[in-house]
């Protein structure tokens, strides 16, 4: 029964004053048999009122605004959680009929939800890596297996090549990428062979075991076992995802899970930290590193000071926009 | 009121404003480079209106009909009167419902008319003094029309800040320009023309023969475009309107917002209304002119603060 | 014979429905007096009949702006000055059917974005629903106030030879046109003075009032002057006019996103004197564009929060978020059975056969019938990326199927329906051209409500079967007679 007490920071840093902050956050573990909650601490710059529902996949999602001029935002959450291992599936019913039995689910809620594969433009190319990858006779979870394996041997772990708007192209161009990338291919390639699939966020808590993907979130994958039902895997680290991974959300893609976006006003420049360190329980601290800085879960309205007109400033974009076709 | 509304307004009455400036000064100026007893250059219009340019000074060979045609319809010149007339537009456009039919469709027909391709043809080919005469007609149609049918209310006083500003913008933009030439030239000191022409493009000719009985003078050209009350295009007129509707805005305000900008009108109105030929003189009239240029931008930029950047 | 010459060379078009000539090539009864009316009429005087409506048009800014390399282009919305007219007999159809087809496309909505009955009972395939671009999972049991999704919709009906109404299409998310069955009404009484009385044609004019007292009733606070607003993505719009048509007919704000801010889950809008909260939006800016913190995040025309705004219950947004599912082409061939699961119901208008390209033994059969068939997008409207079979080069179909290929579930096909013909005046003659009709409705917690009329939009060209503007379409002035 690990626990681990993690602490999470985002900060953004705006070059100038900006105002209208919204924001979205999905920011609170996931509570089940295989993880509780004993405490989470939510502190957001300016104390604003956290709004809190539950989305389509079942995750808790906040959210909250922040209208008056602020040249930082920073949102900590400090959440104190306990997992409990999870028993690997016994695999032990034939293959042809468990991949039967993952036929019949592909129309069903909510597994038709993670199984449709995305166009990109290497596609034929990843088919055929499968083909030949691919061993005849093996189950679902030994085939998954092998996949994150695949990857894990095929794609270097590189922090910095890959940003998160990056495609499946690129990381696939690439050969390389961090987590999130490892996560994306990996349930590409399991849609593909038909497997359920959906994309993780959260944490790891390797107790210096010097896995890949600490200090920051972490994503993963879970795949669906006929007979057991969703284990997480992780290609980045070659590992089933069990206690030592804690799960904040679960969604199609890294936009259904990202842990906190948000869209401002004000001149566009900023800068954006994240960090996160956990803490073991009766064990020391891992130590503090310093902010990482990212590029990610941000967008901008870009809007300059007043200039001249109204108009002026918004007219190219928006020009673009508003000839939106109406019915 | 909507800020976004607002500031429209705002800017819907500049940009008339501002073409009906640069209409007026482009007609004169025409005229009196007709008058070929002397070197005529298009240089200081070109820099009232485009800023500094010598690429564009150039360009333009101080060909009046090249000059015309850029200033009217240059499609480049963010300050050529279609462009000005289609902001214009599309700032009334995007106000459609908070002004009358009879004002939206005024400027809409000014849109069509000025977007007709044989405005630029007949420029370049016919008689410009009557192709301007046009243009400059449906802007005193259009304040007309704004006259009679807008009602008194709070977009009034928005549309009215907007165009006393920048009317007195511009009052104080052509004096510098004028009186700075004559540094380069002091021959122009005493060349009446010179300031006839001044004169005539603010439209203040007459009232200036019935002020001073005893010929053109520079100083007193001077004193009638900043100190003049019963003058429309005076600096003066101009600062004494912003403050009358500014004041209409009370009620519609924040009260410590309002109260600001009402002291930084009302201290550039006394800054100008006691002031004298002699005391302008005093300063400089470069100097002048600049301090009550910054009053007003700063002015712009508050109302810009309090009002319509709230979006 | 008629006095003027306009009315003797009118060639009614074989095998099509025409709305004035009846098949012995009289004139029906209910075009009679307009007729006779137009024959005292000199061509001379038509004429200039239509060069006032093109100028009315022009000068109240009834225009859309076409946008080429930075240069705005202005268009009409072209005009044809003979009005298009319904009986009473067929209106009284057109209504039942279309406030059946919307009562359970409602419910449909309801139940697509809860419980899903309808698809668990397998009537609507769950694919279908599952792969629409517009199911948004983010309405996922969502309440929306009194159950009502579509506030205001268009359908659209043609009517093949026989004269048999078929609903083409459902526009439930922003239909537009509404204004130019407004300003057609009005322009119609400019020219034409004392005609409308005679012939006993319905008012339009209560469209706004009904409009406004419904999205009224949606406030979610209960106070007597709730703030309704009608969002536009802003002037650069093809349908801005309308927007503000509508605005100053129901005296409500007209907005843009910028004017908008969500504070603490309430939608506010910026006033000169600070921040004014907002009840009710009347939004004409797609879904996709409304929240760029939930939906596209590069958006500039909507409201960072709203989806969080309106989840609470603080604000109502009309039509409802997420409407894309119910029209989606591929969805719409299911509408007859959803009316029969929902309202045990027989369909009173009928759908157009449709084929869906998804199934691989329609696409075969498509793909044999080509030169009959009409391919649509599923999510494109406005005439936009369709391929008319009988008109189409073989490039352009071997070019289409591989598109098709590509994404099949995007794709349906419908035989070629011969629309009916009305007659318009062109070069001075009366001529017939294709028409459709699109009658707007309104749902509100007291029912539908659709006002006797509509837009008639008509396919200039000789032989054209397509009505949309974006395809050189007009429009005519509807009339419902009593």
């Amino acid at each position: 029964m690990p626990e681990f007490k993690i602490q999470h920071i985002t900060r953004y840093t705006y070059e100038g004053l900006v105002r209208d902050s919204a924001n979205q956050i999905i920011l609170y573990p996931i509570t089940d048999v295989a993880q509780e909650v004993l405490k989470h601490d939510l502190t957001i710059t300016g104390n604003p009122v956290v709004d809190t529902h539950i989305d389509y996949y079942g995750n808790q999602v906040g959210s909250f605004t922040y209208l008056e001029k602020h040249s930082r935002l920073v949102i900590n959450s400090e959440v104190l959680v306990v997992t409990h291992p999870k028993e690997l599936p016994a695999d032990d019913i034939a293959a042809d009929e468990q991949w039967q039995m993952l036929a019949s689910v592909q129309f069903i809620v909510p597994y038709i939800d993670f199984l449709k594969p995305e166009y990109f433009e290497s596609l034929p190319e990843l088919i055929t890596t499968i083909e030949s990858e691919r061993l005849q006779g093996e189950t679902p979870y030994q085939t998954a297996l092998r996949f994150a394996g695949y990857i894990y041997k095929n794609i270097k772990y590189l922090p910095g090549v890959t940003t998160v708007e990056s495609t499946l192209d690129e990381v696939w161009k690439l050969k390389a990428g961090v987590c999130q990338d490892f996560a994306h291919l990996f349930i590409q390639i399991l849609r593909l062979l038909k497997i359920p699939a959906r994309y993780v966020s959260g944490y790891i808590c390797p107790n210096h075991n010097g896995m890949r993907g600490e200090g920051a979130t972490h994503a993963w994958a879970e795949v669906f076992i006929p007979n057991y039902g969703w284990i997480g895997i992780d290609p980045t680290n070659n590992c089933v995802a069990n206690e030592t991974h804690v799960r904040l959300a679960v969604g199609r893609n890294f936009s259904d899970c990202s842990p906190v976006k948000g869209v401002y006003k004000g001149n566009s420049g900023h800068m954006l930290e994240v960090k996160v360190s956990v803490e073991y329980k009766g064990l020391p601290s891992s130590e503090p590193e310093n902010l990482i800085p990212t590029n990610q879960f941000i967008q901008t309205i870009e809007s300059e000071p007043f200039t001249t007109n109204s108009y002026r400033r918004y007219q190219e974009i928006m020009l673009m926009q508003q000839q939106q076709q109406q019915q | 009121m909507l800020s976004r509304v607002a500031a429209s307004f705002f800017w819907l009455s500049r940009y008339i404003e501002r073409s009906d400036g640069i209409l007026r000064m482009l007609k004169i100026n025409y005229a009196s480079s007709q008058d070929a007893v002397r070197e005529f250059t298009w240089e200081p219009v070109i820099r009232i209106y485009s800023g500094v340019d010598d690429e564009l000074t150039s360009k333009l060979h101080n060909d009046s009909r090249a000059v015309l045609s850029y200033m009217v319809s240059g499609r480049n010149n963010p300050n050529s009167i279609t462009n000005m007339i289609t902001l214009a537009r599309e700032n009334a456009r995007s106000v459609q419902e908070h002004i009358t039919r009879d004002l939206w469709q005024c400027l809409n027909e000014y849109y069509h008319c000025v977007k007709d391709p044989s405005i630029n043809q007949r420029l370049m080919e016919d008689d410009p003094i009557s192709v301007l005469d046009v243009l400059i007609k449906q802007i005193m149609l259009y304040y007309g029309t704004a006259e009679i049918s807008m009602e008194r209310g709070q977009g009034r006083s928005f549309m009215n800040i907007g165009k006393y500003l920048e009317r007195s913008i511009q009052a104080v933009d052509i004096l510098d320009v004028k009186f700075g030439s004559v540094n380069a030239n002091p021959d122009l000191l005493t060349d009446t023309t010179y300031w006839k022409h001044l004169l005539q493009s603010l439209g203040g000719y007459e009232l200036y023969l019935k002020t001073y009985r005893d010929g053109i003078e520079a100083q007193n050209v001077m004193e009638l475009v900043i100190l003049n009350d019963d003058f429309p295009r005076s600096v003066i007129y101009s600062a004494n309107n912003i403050h009358r509707y500014y004041d209409r805005l009370k009620n519609e305000s924040h009260l410590s917002n309002h109260r600001n900008i009402a002291f930084q009108i009302g201290k550039l109105q006394s800054f100008i209304q006691y002031s004298s030929a002699q005391s302008i003189r005093q300063v400089g009239l470069h100097q002048f002119l600049t301090q009550i240029r910054q009053d007003l931008f700063a002015i712009g930029t508050s109302m810009n603060e309090h009002y319509f950047a709230n979006y | 014979m008629y006095k003027s010459a306009h009315f003797n060379d009118y060639n009614a078009i074989k095998g099509v429905w025409d709305e004035m000539y009846s098949e012995n090539s009289t004139i029906r009864d209910h075009y009679q007096k307009v007729i006779s009316y137009l024959s005292n009429e000199s061509t001379d005087n038509l004429n200039k009949k239509e060069e006032l409506a093109r100028r009315l048009f022009m000068t109240q800014g009834i225009t859309f702006t076409v946008y080429n390399s930075g240069e705005g282009i202005e268009k009409i919305f072209p005009f044809d000055i003979i009005p298009r007219i319904i009986t009473a007999p067929e209106w009284k159809l057109v209504e039942r059917g279309i406030k059946q087809r919307l009562t359970a496309l409602n419910l449909f909505l309801k139940d697509v974005y809860h419980n899903q009955f309808i698809i668990k009972d397998g009537i609507v395939p769950i694919d279908v629903i599952y792969s629409c671009p517009h199911f948004l999972r983010e309405m996922y049991k969502l309440d929306v106030p009194y159950d009502i999704y579509v506030h205001i919709a268009g359908i659209d009906l043609i009517r093949d030879e026989k004269g048999t109404f078929y609903v083409l299409e459902d526009n439930l998310r922003t239909p537009s046109g509404v204004s130019y069955m407004l300003e057609n009404r009005e322009i119609t009484k400019r020219l034409f003075p004392d005609l409308l009385p005679q012939c006993n044609v319905r008012s339009v004019t209560e469209y706004p009032t009904i409009l406004y007292k419904n999205l009224m009733a949606l406030s979610p606070r209960r106070i007597s002057n709730p703030t309704v607003v009608l969002l536009s993505p802003g002037i650069y719009n093809s349908a801005y006019f309308e927007h503000t048509t509508l605005a100053r007919l129901m005296g409500v704000e007209l907005v843009e996103g910028r004017d908008l801010v969500v504070n603490n889950h309430k939608v506010y809008m910026k006033t000169t004197t600070g921040l004014q909260q907002v009840d009710v939006i009347y939004r004409r800016v797609d879904d996709d564009f409304l929240d760029p913190l939930v939906f596209n995040p590069k958006s500039v025309l909507g409201v960072a929060g709203l989806m969080s705004a309106y989840r609470k219950g603080n604000v109502a947004i009309v039509n409802a978020i997420g409407n894309g599912v119910a029209d989606d082409k591929a969805i719409y061939s299911y509408v007859p059975e959803m009316i029969k699961y929902y309202l045990n119901e027989e369909p009173i208008l009928k759908n157009v056969p449709t084929y869906q390209l998804r199934n691989d033994d329609e696409r075969e059969y498509t793909f044999a019938n080509i030169n009959t068939m009409v391919v649509k997008k599923t999510n494109e409207s406005g005439g936009y990326g369709m391929l008319m079979g009988h008109a189409a080069s073989e490039q352009e179909i071997d070019d289409y199927k591989k598109e098709i290929l590509k994404e099949p579930r995007n794709f349906i096909a419908q035989p070629t329906i011969s629309l009916s013909a009305a007659p318009c005046y062109l070069q001075g003659a009366l001529q017939p051209r294709r028409i459709d009709l699109r009658p707007y409705a309104l749902c509100g917690p007291d029912g539908i409500e659709i006002v006797p009329g509509g837009l008639t939009r008509v396919a200039l060209k000789e032989g054209s079967l397509v009505v949309n503007s974006s395809q050189g379409g007009g429009s005519k002035d509807t009339w419902v007679l009593m």
